[in-house]
């Protein structure tokens, strides 16, 4: 037998507090970060505010600073450039601003223009071109209201379902925990909100609640084993070891290829990766330090099985 | 026993079904760009039917166009707005139809978007004027020459003292201080003269424009560089005005005071696309009068033709009342111009020379390409869109975009398998290889039942395929660790094997369940390329848990008498 993690016995239970004042931080930081979205105050991607993006590949290598202050100085103050990796084109870039419209001329017009000015002799090729305008954005941001309240809902009546009261709280807080502290450093960063993004917060969810039910499943069962007054901590504690070396192996397999996909999948799906693996090491945390030990404080304040 | 050949058996017809829903799809993928054209010359058309009858590509994966275009029903008659979006619709796929697309998605979307989808086609701008042009087709008369010039002289003393008024407020016009800011063309010696037109200067105008707007003829001054000129000559019926001056007199036209002093009789128009004059683009701004003399409605036989100079037309026929009105028209205005307006932009406007009973001809004017002429036949032919539309949504995806992604999609689908593959295989040893066993299976059949149900694959669809190989094996994982357990505790190995699938299979049911949801809700309310996503993992997922458990369990169960365990 080959194995990555021996029998454990690690007091996580015993790390409660430091996992707790830790989270907190996290968790706030998300919440922050989902009220400055409400108030449209975040960085949200052209694909929820609109705007254009233009793709496209210059024939010589050029001077990155050179493109960002052409284009900022042509009245783009605040466009994002990109170097985008592309194996038959090496001096590709992406530029995404946050207007339709500029002076009259159309957006994407208009950076061709400034491009084609700022490097003469050296040919820009546009591969691709996205112009969103505000009513497009708005529709999108409907849907993803709706997407995310389907899921959260669909969640909840499934924990309400599969668990009882008091885990299914903590199951609950843990997810939201998990998207809160990804959209929360996404936020730290400066990190564009988009619709894929938002897909990988979904999906996340459904990943960290998941190694959750997995936890609770485990002391569920040994619960039953084990019934005697003061084994309640003993008991979860134990729990988490016993299911330790599927959470790191299951975290390992997701990790391996959202790793893969962040390195190899290109610019599109660069920024859904990265949520994806700071999902990954978030919710495995979490399932850890965070999911139990609320089932522990909580079983400690008002005893409820052992009493 | 029993139930070990049923499962075979049922596993054995997946396999076949798998096979028959990927197989075109296979054969298609497998072919190179050689073997395509060789399949073409054989039959021409081959290829691409076996190209339909494959798994379909998305947009951002095979390269084309998406727009999502905006009825402006406040633009029309209250009775016309019922329908309005399905006639477009309607108009909108009869023009498609002309270019040739292969199957284009045309479909509405809540009560006055439509959405169309090009695959394969990349021409931006040729697209946004076959889709976006209302097509509205008007014969309109010439405003005289003088009292053309009239207008134009009563614009120019408008501006001139709109102007005047508001550098005498600034006081700055000093005749050397003006010259100095033409002369420098920077911005800061600009300043003076361009707050004053500030209120309809774009911020990016050079100093240089600013400066040039004093004067007795702010307006007129940038018709007069082509006027009388033996190479332009086009003095009348439309005034030539460079490309970099024409936002200008847009701006001049449109303040309120030059609006008053243009008759309700009169418009100005622009030609619809530049010409060359001088060696520099130009564009020519008409003076019309207002009246439709002639709608393009009832043309027949629209067609492709050339004029007496040998330029691009498209010619129509006429018959019954539209023959007689529009000989009537003509025929009283002999000699005269008659201006082509196609959505208030000047097509042309030719001279009539004679009489034009029943055969119309459309002269393409500026620098019009063969391609240009060939928009313009087929928006006649489908006909005007009922209303005007607005393009609120445009993505252009180019060919190499596309593959690039593709190959992106590939790279990282292989290595992500073969990661995946070599950790599991090495990790639990024969028992991983059985698991490796499972996720081929799975991978297959997601592809099998994507191709099978004609779901479209996008870049998050790839991201979704990736996705389940890593979440799948989790499935095997569960049951792994608890074969571990199991035998651990002292159980036989075939004890232990059925211990750990059934206690697995009820979190391993459950931890599936969340992801479906996420994927129910993404597929749900997606657009195009998340429901591409949506549609691979829940098929990934739902697949993986026939694939991780029964198929697996199928091959733990081949062997009958387990001493050891690799695992």
């Amino acid at each position: 037998m080959f194995r990555i993690i021996k029998e454990t016995h690690i007091d996580f239970i015993g790390q409660r507090k430091k996992a707790f004042l830790f989270s907190s931080i996290l968790v706030t930081l998300g919440l922050f970060a989902f009220v400055m979205i409400l108030l449209d105050k975040a960085n949200m991607g052209i694909d929820f505010a609109g705007g254009t993006m233009i793709q496209g590949s210059f024939e010589q290598a050029i001077n990155v600073s050179q493109l960002r202050n052409a284009v900022n100085a042509g009245g783009f103050p605040e466009a994002s450039i990109q170097r985008v990796d592309r194996h038959d084109s090496p001096n590709s870039y992406i530029i995404r601003v946050k207007e339709t419209v500029s002076g009259g001329e159309k957006a994407i017009d208009k950076l061709q223009r400034i491009i084609a000015e700022a490097f003469v002799g050296n040919k820009f090729t546009k591969d691709s071109e996205h112009t969103i305008g505000p009513a497009v954005g708005e529709s999108l941001k409907r849907s993803a209201r709706w997407a995310i309240l389907i899921s959260v809902l669909g969640m909840i009546i499934y924990i309400g379902l599969r668990f009882d009261f008091r885990s299914g709280v903590a199951a609950t807080i843990a997810t939201f925990h998990d998207v809160l502290a990804v959209l929360g450093i996404f936020y730290l960063f400066d990190k564009e909100i988009t619709l894929l993004v938002v897909t990988a917060l979904l999906t996340l969810a459904g990943y960290s609640l998941t190694d959750t039910v997995v936890v609770y499943d485990r002391i569920r069962e040994n619960l039953r084993k084990f019934r005697k007054k003061g084994e309640f901590v003993s008991t979860v504690n134990r729990s988490i070891n016993e299911v330790l070396s599927r959470t790191i192996m299951t975290s390992i397999t997701v990790m391996t290829v959202v790793v893969i996909l962040f390195l190899f999948g290109g610019e599109v799906l660069r920024d859904f990766a990265l949520a994806m693996i700071m999902g990954v090491v978030i919710g495995t945390y979490s399932s850890i330090f965070v999911a139990s030990p609320i089932v522990i404080e909580w079983e400690a304040h008002s005893p409820r099985r052992f009493k | 026993m029993k139930g070990q050949t049923w499962r075979f058996v049922v596993t054995g017809i997946f396999i076949v079904l798998g096979m028959i829903g990927f197989w075109n799809t296979l054969q298609y993928w497998t072919l190179s760009a050689g073997d395509k054209q060789k399949m073409e010359e054989l039959k021409p058309g081959s290829a691409q039917e076996l190209e339909r009858k494959a798994m379909r590509l998305g947009l951002d994966l095979k390269g084309g166009i998406h727009v999502v275009l905006r009825v402006e029903k406040e633009k029309i008659e209250q009775s016309a707005r019922g329908d309005a979006v399905d006639r477009a619709i309607q108009v909108i796929r009869n023009r498609v139809d002309f270019t040739g697309v292969t199957e284009p998605v045309i479909q509405k979307q809540g009560d006055d978007r439509i959405i169309v989808d090009l695959p394969g086609y990349t021409d931006a701008a040729q697209a946004e004027n076959i889709i976006g042009q209302t097509a509205q087709l008007e014969f309109k008369l010439i405003e005289s020459q003088e009292n053309a010039n009239l207008i134009l002289k009563k614009i120019d003393s408008i501006v001139a003292i709109a102007n005047k008024a508001k550098t005498g407020e600034t006081g700055a016009s000093r005749p050397e201080e003006k010259a100095e800011s033409i002369a420098k063309d920077s911005s800061k010696a600009g300043d003076t003269t361009k707050d004053v037109f500030a209120d309809f200067l774009s911020e990016d105008s050079s100093a240089a424009e600013g400066a040039i707007l004093e004067g007795e003829t702010p307006f007129t001054q940038f018709l007069e560089p082509f006027l009388n000129r033996p190479e332009t000559n086009t003095q009348w019926p439309g005034y030539m005005v460079a490309e970099r001056d024409r936002r200008l007199l847009e701006k001049m036209l449109a303040m309120p005071e030059v609006k008053r002093v243009i008759p309700d009789d009169v418009q100005f128009a622009w030609s619809t696309r530049a010409e060359i004059a001088s060696a520099q683009n130009v564009y020519r701004l008409y003076v019309l009068k207002s009246k439709v003399q002639f709608l393009g409605k009832n043309l027949e036989r629209i067609n492709i033709g050339k004029g007496q100079f040998q330029e691009h037309t498209v010619d129509f026929r006429l018959s019954g009342q539209s023959a007689a009105s529009f000989a009537r028209l003509t025929g009283a205005n002999i000699d005269k111009p008659l201006a082509i307006v196609i959505d208030n932009k000047v097509e042309s406007a030719p001279f009539i020379n004679s009489k034009i009973r029943n055969e119309g001809q459309i002269t393409m004017g500026g620098s019009a390409t063969i391609k240009d002429a060939q928009n313009l036949e087929i928006v006649l032919k489908a006909g005007a869109l009922p209303a005007p539309v607005e393009i609120i949504e445009k993505n252009v995806i180019g060919p190499t975009l596309g593959s690039d992604s593709i190959r992106k999609g590939l790279v990282s689908s292989i290595v992500g398998l073969i990661a995946v593959f070599l950790f599991v295989g090495i990790y639990y040893r024969i028992s991983g290889f059985i698991a490796d066993i499972g996720l081929l299976f799975n991978i297959f059949f997601l592809l099998a039942i994507m191709a099978g149900l004609g779901a479209t694959l996008t870049m998050p669809g790839i991201a979704g395929i990736i996705l389940t190989i890593g979440i799948s094996v989790d499935s095997n994982i569960l049951i792994f660790e608890r074969i571990r357990e199991e035998l651990h505790s002292g159980k036989t190995v075939r004890a232990s094997i059925d211990a750990g699938y059934n206690r697995a299979l009820l979190t391993i049911i459950d931890s599936h369940v969340t992801t479906l949801i996420t994927a129910g809700a993404l597929f749900l309310f997606g657009s195009g390329p998340i429901k591409g996503f949506a549609v691979s993992l829940f098929w990934g997922v739902t697949i993986s848990l026939y694939t991780a458990v029964v198929v697996t369990k199928m091959i733990f169960d081949i062997r009958k008498g387990y001493k050891t365990l690799s695992i």
